[in-house]
């Protein structure tokens, strides 16, 4: 397992440092370097270049990227081109606000979802297709309803119209009540998308094990339907549904730059929407990074979880 | 019947077919549950597809909006461009079947018009993604060794990225609009592309008839090209369309954080973010193109099952 682990995180350490590279040589590769960019038509040729010289686009492009390498592995991620802020203080802000949001969508999927999916299982095993034909349609078209979209119909109905959940205001995260229902909208949005997903998953890992010898076994020792089913027939489709939770880390972070977009949520999405449309391109580069290092190490985490919970893969 | 276009291997099934043959024509009582199930039939090709279910289902969906959208101009609606200070946020009703915007716009011919938007990019991204991921795949697969490795490696820095993540990125690299848009959505969905064929030429390089093929002398271009590649379509066509689908999904959600088509070029995502402001007044601008998205992308899914059922026979219920 140590060994494996190892080889797994030098195989992430590869990959990462393939991701920073990858990234800074594109954005040099741009017609137009960074400080032309953020200056737009308003410096002359002159104060142009003292601008560049100040920001180190002179240098050669090989001192620039080590220059580079050393700041991010101090954490020093440079200043924001338009505001001048620090972008490690930014994104230390804003990324607690984009964890919670993740982390309760993730909590409220898996509480949801599973026993959704393993009913549907249980339904279509024993003949009953109706129930189960309408938590899998349910479940495609959730799956499939653009984030966007569902993110402004649920804000439309419960916001404007019921007025459950304020639309706007504050995110505070020292006021937990107020943060709370800030929050719930966003994250009962992303949580449609993903309970979708995880409930088909659950139920076709459920439905292939009700198959086995020993869930028989097990109903023919007398255990109750319900036992059988969450502990024998669940704990052994458990494998499949762990994959699924990691991988569904990608598209839950894609899905928290929509929401908080939509919601006006000071997260890191809104950062990078905002460093977009500024055309911030430090903010950008360090944030597309900072993505791709938790989406990585997420499902590095995953893999290990999945070989832990497996004794038949060999290390 | 049997003559269909035939799609990588055809199972030998005419002795089954014509066993099965008299038990068609008439059902005589109403059918029990179980002769409900399908004839174990396995038909592949065009004809068969097109015979299937859910394809239809998705035809059914797909084609009346792919005939609105090219017939717009001659629909008795209000050019999408037009604006109308007669008619300025009207709810939905007969002239205006999706109401109209502040502008007084018809938000129906809009929408038809940011559907054929969607749908290029949706099979403009599904084509090239293809092509590419066939001759990285095929090539990464097929010669292994370092070319293998240098793929690999290229597609799994890429693969690190979360999808729109990435597309977001390569939109601030490539710019706005709808070229860059398509290059940004395929590139970021290539190396899924090449993972996808690269298992498939990896599966298929120990056949025993590639075996037979390389015994006669075939020479490489020819096992790649008659029975590496044509074995591979029919999981690459499913992946395929479930790709459009999403890059439909991807262009709308970049154009609606307004990083992707900018109006006044109407697209889906735009259409939506436009009627944001508006929600609480005029719910139908933000709304009803959004369920034009979904029924897209729903009919795409459902032409994948499809074509996942016919070309497999192991994956029908």
């Amino acid at each position: 397992m140590l060994a494996y682990s190892l080889k797994k995180l030098v195989q992430l350490f590869i990959t990462t440092l393939g991701v920073v590279t990858l990234v800074f040589f594109t954005l040099r590769l741009i017609p137009g370097d960074a400080a032309s960019a953020m200056a737009g038509d308003s410096l002359s040729g002159e104060a142009l270049e003292r601008l560049r010289e100040q920001m180190g686009l002179t240098k050669p492009y090989l001192v620039q990227y080590l220059t580079y390498l050393k700041g991010l592995a101090s954490l020093d991620f440079g200043e924001t081109i338009t505001t001048g802020l620090s972008v490690f203080g930014l994104m230390k802000s804003a990324l607690p606000i984009t964890l919670i949001i993740a982390i309760s969508t993730i909590v409220f999927t898996v509480l949801v979802s599973i026993p959704l999916g393993t009913l549907a299982a249980f339904m279509a095993h024993k003949g009953h297709k109706g129930l189960d034909n309408a938590i899998t349609g349910t479940a495609m078209v959730l799956d499939l309803m653009p984030g966007f979209w569902t993110g402004l119909v649920f804000l439309l109905f419960f916001s404007l119209k019921l007025r459950w959940f304020p639309a706007s205001g504050d995110v505070n995260i020292a006021d937990p009540a107020s943060f709370l229902q800030r929050i719930a909208l966003p994250v009962l949005v992303l949580s449609v998308t993903q309970i979708a997903t995880m409930a088909r998953i659950t139920r076709t890992a459920v439905l292939e094990v009700l198959g086995e010898d020993y869930i028989r076994t097990a109903r023919s020792l007398g255990w109750s339907e319900l036992r059988v089913l969450f502990r024998h027939a669940l704990k052994n489709a458990a494998l499949p549904i762990v994959t699924v939770v990691g991988l569904s880390f990608g598209s839950l972070l894609n899905g928290t730059v929509i929401v908080e977009f939509i919601f006006n949520i000071p997260g890191i999405g809104s950062l990078l929407v905002n460093g977009i449309n500024s055309r911030d391109y430090q903010m950008v580069q360090n944030l597309i990074i900072f993505y791709a290092l938790i989406f990585v190490s997420i499902n590095f985490i995953t893999d290990l979880v999945y070989r832990k919970l497996d004794p038949r893969v060999k290390f | 019947m049997a003559g269909s276009l035939s799609l990588g291997r055809s199972a030998p099934v005419t002795l089954r077919r014509a066993n099965e043959g008299p038990m068609r024509p008439t059902s005589p009582a109403p059918p029990p549950a179980t002769q409900v199930r399908k004839p174990p039939v396995h038909r592949t090709g065009w004809r068969a597809i097109l015979a299937n279910r859910k394809t239809q289902i998705a035809l059914m969906i797909l084609v009346p909006i792919l005939v609105l959208a090219a017939l717009l101009p001659w629909l008795p609606l209000q050019a999408p461009l037009q604006t109308n200070l007669r008619a300025m946020m009207k709810p939905p009703s007969l002239t205006f079947p999706f109401g109209t915007d502040r502008m007084g716009r018809d938000v129906l011919s809009r929408t038809l018009e940011g559907v054929k938007v969607s749908l290029f990019v949706g099979f403009s991204v599904a084509f090239i993604s293809l092509v590419f991921g066939v001759v990285l795949g095929t090539v990464s697969g097929f010669f292994g060794k370092w070319v293998d490795r240098a793929i690999m490696t290229v597609v799994d820095i890429f693969l690190a990225f979360p999808s729109l993540l990435l597309a977001i990125g390569l939109v601030s690299i490539v710019g706005t609009g709808l070229i860059p848009v398509i290059m940004a959505i395929s590139l970021a969905d290539i190396p899924r592309f090449v993972r996808l064929q690269r298992s498939l030429v990896l599966s298929l390089r120990t056949r025993a008839y590639i075996d037979a093929a390389r015994t006669v002398k075939a020479p490489q271009w020819w096992l790649l090209t008659r029975h590496v590649v044509p074995n591979t379509i029919a999981p690459l066509l499913v992946a395929a369309s479930i790709a459009a689908a999403n890059a439909i999904l991807v262009e709308a959600s970049l154009s609606f954080l307004g990083l992707g088509i900018m109006p006044p070029e109407p697209s889906l995502g735009n259409l939506i973010r436009d009627g944001q402001t508006y929600l609480e007044q005029a719910w139908w601008i933000s709304t009803l193109p959004g369920v034009v998205i979904l029924a897209i992308a729903i009919s795409l899914h459902f032409l994948s099952d499809g074509i996942r059922e016919v070309l497999d026979p192991r994956s029908r219920k």
